[in-house]
């Protein structure tokens, strides 16, 4: 047996133990994954509308009764109608919403932005006035540590809370990142409108001020129902996520 | 022969203090300043750098007489790399929220000059047992200065041990404040720069 014929060999057994393995590992570890990446889509959804505090640490327990007591998820369709139970046309987009003694109180929107090295998953959420915004989470992205990967963090998140998607004279403008900063770049009228930037992520900032805009604009009509008061509770027979079935 | 004779015990020990992967060899600095924020982080990548490091050097010092000269790195590095999924499956199974606050750190074990380093020079040379035993105090090694440099970061950066607050609410009162500094990466290289002149003055007398 040759020399190169039995490295061949030997890398290619190698390959299959490893392969073999990973599979095993990926594979038996994935519905404990599946339940943290669900727990943790929960907890930053409580996070965007003011439920969950960062400095609290909280159970899975705690997440999921308190995701059941106060979140409900619909379809709406792209007039912003919410989609009646059993409608199969298809292509509802998800809200979430947060109710407080039967009224609306929040409603937090599935944001899938591009980044820079990747998609960028979290949510945004809204007051019931359809014009403010009450909050921003990231729970999944694949930005540079230290960098654009500060979107995660919460100095940069919790400047989100208060800004409003409108400007002064009423029409949607959707909220967007400073560069560098609100203080240093923007006008008195701007600064309801943008969040401070990220040194370093220039970037990052402008994938998401342009993802931001982009759902905010498809949600539009949602919003505007919102803002002359015509969604105040939850409809029934809705169309459920996904993910609640 | 005395317990503290024996090259098993030395093949452990030597690497902890007077052959310290990251003070006396200067390896694997990268991660040492990325995840010595807080002291929790520090400990589960100790701990999962240790874990990759015995088990690469066991594997690769089974299989020492069959690997081909020719390929050797590759397989190294499919051992490594395979071990590496493994305990970053692992974390996001059973610590998911450890597992995001390390985001890629725990993927670039597989480039940590560490590991690599003790498959070329140790396990290829000498049996599983020994190896082994190599890997785990190397880890050890690794692990002690990201464990004590995350202890001084954390206590002077944030206040806390981990993540409890042990600064009382008094001093702050009395005008103390945490150091801002102290969470920033170029603390890191300072302490660690520190730290090394500590040892090398202590292990030369």
């Amino acid at each position: 047996m040759s020399d190169n014929f039995r490295s061949i060999l030997f890398a290619m057994g190698t390959a299959l133990i490893c392969s073999l393995l990973l599979t095993a590992a990926s594979s038996g570890l994935k519905p404990y994954q599946q339940e943290n990446i669900d727990v943790d889509r929960k907890k930053n959804i409580l996070k965007a509308i003011g439920l969950v505090e960062d400095s609290r640490s909280y159970t899975f327990d705690d997440i999921k009764s308190m995701y059941a007591a106060n979140i409900t998820c619909m379809q709406v369709d792209s007039q912003g109608q919410a989609m009646q139970k059993g409608d199969t046309t298809g292509g509802g987009l998800p809200v979430y919403l947060y109710t407080q003694n039967g009224t609306v109180a929040a409603y937090v929107l599935p944001i899938n932005s591009r980044g820079l090295w990747g998609r960028i998953h979290g949510y945004l959420a809204l007051e019931s006035d359809g014009s403010t915004v009450s909050g921003f989470t990231v729970y999944q992205h694949s930005e540079t540590p230290g960098l654009g990967g500060e979107i995660e963090k919460n100095w940069f998140q919790k400047n989100f809370k208060g800004k409003r998607i409108l400007d002064q004279s009423g029409s949607f403008v959707s909220v967007g990142i400073a560069k560098p900063s609100v203080t240093v770049s923007m006008t008195a009228v701007e600064k309801a409108n943008y969040v401070d930037g990220i040194s370093g992520a220039t970037l990052t900032g402008r994938f998401l001020s342009a993802g931001l805009k982009e759902i905010l604009s498809e949600y539009e009509p949602v919003s505007i129902r919102f803002r002359s008061k015509r969604m105040l509770t939850v409809p029934q027979d809705r169309q459920t996520c996904e993910d609640e079935q | 022969m005395r317990l503290t004779q024996s090259r098993y015990f030395k093949a452990f020990s030597e690497p902890l203090i007077q052959n310290n992967p990251i003070s006396m060899q200067m390896l694997g600095i990268c991660s040492a300043l990325a995840v010595t924020v807080q002291l929790k982080t520090a400990i589960v990548m100790g701990l999962s750098l240790t874990f990759v490091l015995a088990f690469s050097n066991l594997t690769i010092s089974s299989m020492r007489h069959v690997i081909p000269r020719n390929i050797r790195m590759i397989v190294e590095l499919s051992v490594i790399a395979s071990l590496v999924i493994i305990a970053d499956q692992v974390l996001r199974a059973f610590f998911y929220d450890i597992s995001k606050q390390l985001s890629v750190f725990v993927g670039l074990i597989i480039t940590n000059c560490i590991v690599m380093g003790r498959a070329e020079t140790f396990a290829l040379g000498n049996p599983p047992g020994l190896s082994f035993l190599d890997g785990l105090g190397n880890g050890a090694g690794y692990g002690s200065v990201l464990i004590s440099v995350a202890l001084i970061r954390e206590v002077l950066g944030a206040g806390k041990f981990l993540g409890i607050g042990i600064i009382p609410e008094s001093l702050y009162r009395a005008g103390y404040e945490n150091m801002g500094f102290m969470q920033l990466a170029p603390a890191a290289f300072i302490i660690i720069g520190l730290l090394v002149w500590l040892q090398k003055s202590l292990v030369k007398n």
